[in-house]
């Protein structure tokens, strides 16, 4: 299993545990649905880029960084979008959203195949 | 060192190396020892065992002399070389032991004799005072070894000599004699070459021969009082090793 | 005769036991070592103009190694010293000429302040060496710390194949050799007792049941070759559990902890921080 896999699948999965966390909200149980579906797709994207970030570098170091640097940013997305509609959860979203992108950037470094490489000469 | 007519007890006779059987092999064979085995250990042993005694007891050269004297008759007439078990330790270990002993026993019963009267001091004697300054540098130890080794190579030296004169080749250990003997600066093989009319290559081959053989005649006297293989190549490694 | 000065033994000492190499194309330099088999010497080949090792051995050694030595000559490995020949000098000493190891001998190599991983690496490399033997069938017998040499770049060598040591440590030898021939399970337990040796202080218990498998006093007990003593050592350095060891639950979550520790740090974060979220949200 290749790393961008590896980061689709993780992705996949803490994305969906991750928005799961806003039934613990009564105020959240009604957009259920849509936190998951968004909560998921997030969490894929980031694992993919991590997967891709983790087949050029292999230091867990920077793949931690870089993944939580993913999550940041796409939490912040979700986080303008619901400003839209006139709820600030910045800090609700993007810390959360940080951390499990720094979890799916080591998973990524730690699994998977690394890109198969030539030998020199 | 000089030569010294007091501890002179004769070179060893000439022989070729030939498959001496082990101490242990003759005394198991059932047989009390040999007096051809009995005088090989006396050969080797006399010496330095007069040297340990002088050094660690602190005895002059006649007590010295009759002590290592005395041990020895005693050794032979008790069986105790036959009482020796290669197990325990190497017979060298054995015999300096009992060396001990016996020294200390005679020691104890001689103080005994002295007690209720005066103590005696120590003599002016001049070799006692070298003694002792003897062994602020080495060790009864050491100088048991040191004689150990100079005997050994003393009495091959006489078999190889032996040899030479039975096998007409005199020539071979002048050679050696003149290089490997020589006290202070040596010849060069130019100049033995010279000296007996031979290449100097020749001069190399006999030195290599020389002491090859000398090699063989020492192994030969060491297999005479070792118990084994075992013993036999412990022995070799202390009679070559470096700094002992 | 004239008794011997001390000058003129010394002298005879050594020109007696130095080996009479006439006849081969080595040219002695001096004394490098002495071990219980032999000496050691530093030599140089003329013909091919390089430094070698000289190995003189006992003669009654030589006699039972002549056979072991051709087929240690055949090992090819980085961690085993190659012979490039065998011989017998004309005392009848058997020597061999090999790859002269510039470096420093293990025994001192370990008394220094190494790192746990560095000594399991130098352990390992000694394991594959001997499994490559083994797997070619020859045995080493006498495997101990002063056998093995690291090079200046931190390779290993393991020297002095084939011959049973007389005077050697007698902590690396299996119980058997005593009065068994040897086989590939004795150099197992040597080289249980060398990873014992090798150990710091303060010993990981999985480590010590490692050793202590392959220093079983039954020959049967031991790992059933080296490859599995190794695959154990990797299992250690992975984090995983070994089969020597049987781990209670605390140890095995302590393990798996220590394995795991920034996943599960990062996962502990994860929970602080929707804890945090939850019980305070009503000040955000």
């Amino acid at each position: 299993m290749n790393k961008l896999v590896v980061g689709l699948l993780f992705g996949a999965i803490l994305g969906v545990l991750d928005g799961a966390t806003a039934w613990a909200y009564p105020e959240a149980r009604a957009g259920i649905v849509g936190i998951l579906i968004g909560s998921t797709v997030k969490g894929m994207i980031v694992g993919v880029l991590s997967g891709w970030f983790g087949r050029k570098v292999h230091s867990t170091a920077w793949g931690i960084v870089f993944g939580a640097a993913l999550g940041l940013f796409f939490a912040y997305l979700v986080a303008a979008m619901q400003e839209l509609n006139g709820q600030h959860h910045y800090l609700a979203i993007m810390t959360p959203g940080f951390v499990v992108g720094a979890i799916i950037g080591f998973l990524t470094q730690r699994m998977g195949t690394p890109e198969s490489r030539t030998q020199a000469g | 060192m000089p030569f010294d007519p007091d501890t002179a007890i004769g070179g060893g006779e000439a022989r070729f190396p030939s498959t001496r059987l082990s101490l242990m092999e003759r005394a198991s064979a059932g047989d009390a020892l040999s007096h051809e085995v009995l005088q090989d250990i006396v050969s080797l042993y006399w010496k330095p065992i007069y040297k340990y005694i002088r050094c660690k007891w602190n005895k002059n050269n006649e007590d010295a002399k009759d002590l290592t004297q005395e041990f020895l008759v005693r050794a032979l007439v008790r069986e105790f070389f036959e009482r020796f078990d290669p197990q325990l330790a190497s017979f060298r270990t054995y015999l300096r032991m009992a060396v001990d002993r016996f020294v200390l026993k005679i020691h104890v019963a001689s103080l005994r004799q002295k007690r209720g009267g005066g103590v005696g001091f120590m003599s002016l004697d001049r070799e006692r005072v070298e003694l002792q300054a003897l062994e602020r540098v080495e060790s009864p130890e050491t100088a048991f070894e040191r004689e150990w080794q100079r005997q050994l190579f003393e009495l091959a030296i006489e078999d190889f000599r032996g040899c030479c004169e039975l096998a007409g080749k005199m020539t071979q250990f002048r050679i050696f004699e003149q290089y490997d003997l020589a006290e202070g600066e040596r010849p060069s093989y130019a100049e033995l070459a010279e000296l007996h009319c031979i290449p100097a290559t020749s001069v190399t081959n006999h030195l290599a021969w020389a002491r090859r053989t000398l090699r063989e005649f020492v192994s030969e006297r060491l297999r005479g009082v070792t118990s084994g293989e075992r013993e036999l190549r412990a022995e070799m490694r202390s009679a070559f090793r470096a700094g002992s | 005769m004239k008794a011997l000065s001390d000058s003129v033994l010394e002298h005879l000492r050594q020109v007696v036991d130095a080996p009479d190499l006439t006849g081969t194309r080595y040219e002695l330099e001096r004394e490098i070592g002495r071990g219980g088999m032999g000496v050691v010497y530093a030599a140089v080949d003329r013909d091919l103009g390089r430094r070698v090792a000289i190995k003189v051995l006992d003669a009654e050694i030589g006699q039972t190694f002549a056979e072991e030595a051709r087929l240690i000559a055949s090992l090819e490995h980085p961690a085993i010293v190659p012979i490039y020949e065998t011989g017998t000098l004309p005392d009848g000493r058997l020597f061999y000429a090999m790859k002269l190891v510039e470096g420093t001998r293990l025994d001192a190599y370990a008394s220094r302040d190494l790192s746990l991983s560095e000594r399991l690496r130098v352990v390992r490399r000694v394991g594959e060496a001997l499994a490559f033997a083994h797997s070619r069938g020859a045995v080493h017998r006498d495997l101990k710390p002063q056998n093995i040499m690291i090079g200046g770049f931190g390779e290993v060598y393991v020297m002095d194949w084939g011959v049973e040591g007389i005077a050697g440590t007698p902590h690396f030898r299996a119980p058997e050799q005593t009065t068994a021939i040897a086989d590939h399970r004795s150099d197992i337990y040597s080289l249980g007792a060398f990873l014992r040796f090798m150990l710091p202080a303060r010993r990981p218990r999985a480590l010590q049941a490692i050793a202590a498998k392959a220093m079983s006093t039954e020959p049967d007990q031991r790992y059933a070759d080296v490859a599995a003593m190794l695959l154990d050592l990797q299992r250690f350095a992975d984090g995983l559990p070994v089969t020597a060891f049987r781990e209670t639950p605390w140890q095995a979550a302590v393990r798996f902890t220590s394995r795991n520790r920034v996943l599960l740090g990062l996962l502990a974060a994860y929970l602080a921080v929707r804890f945090f979220l939850y019980f305070f949200r009503r000040f955000f």
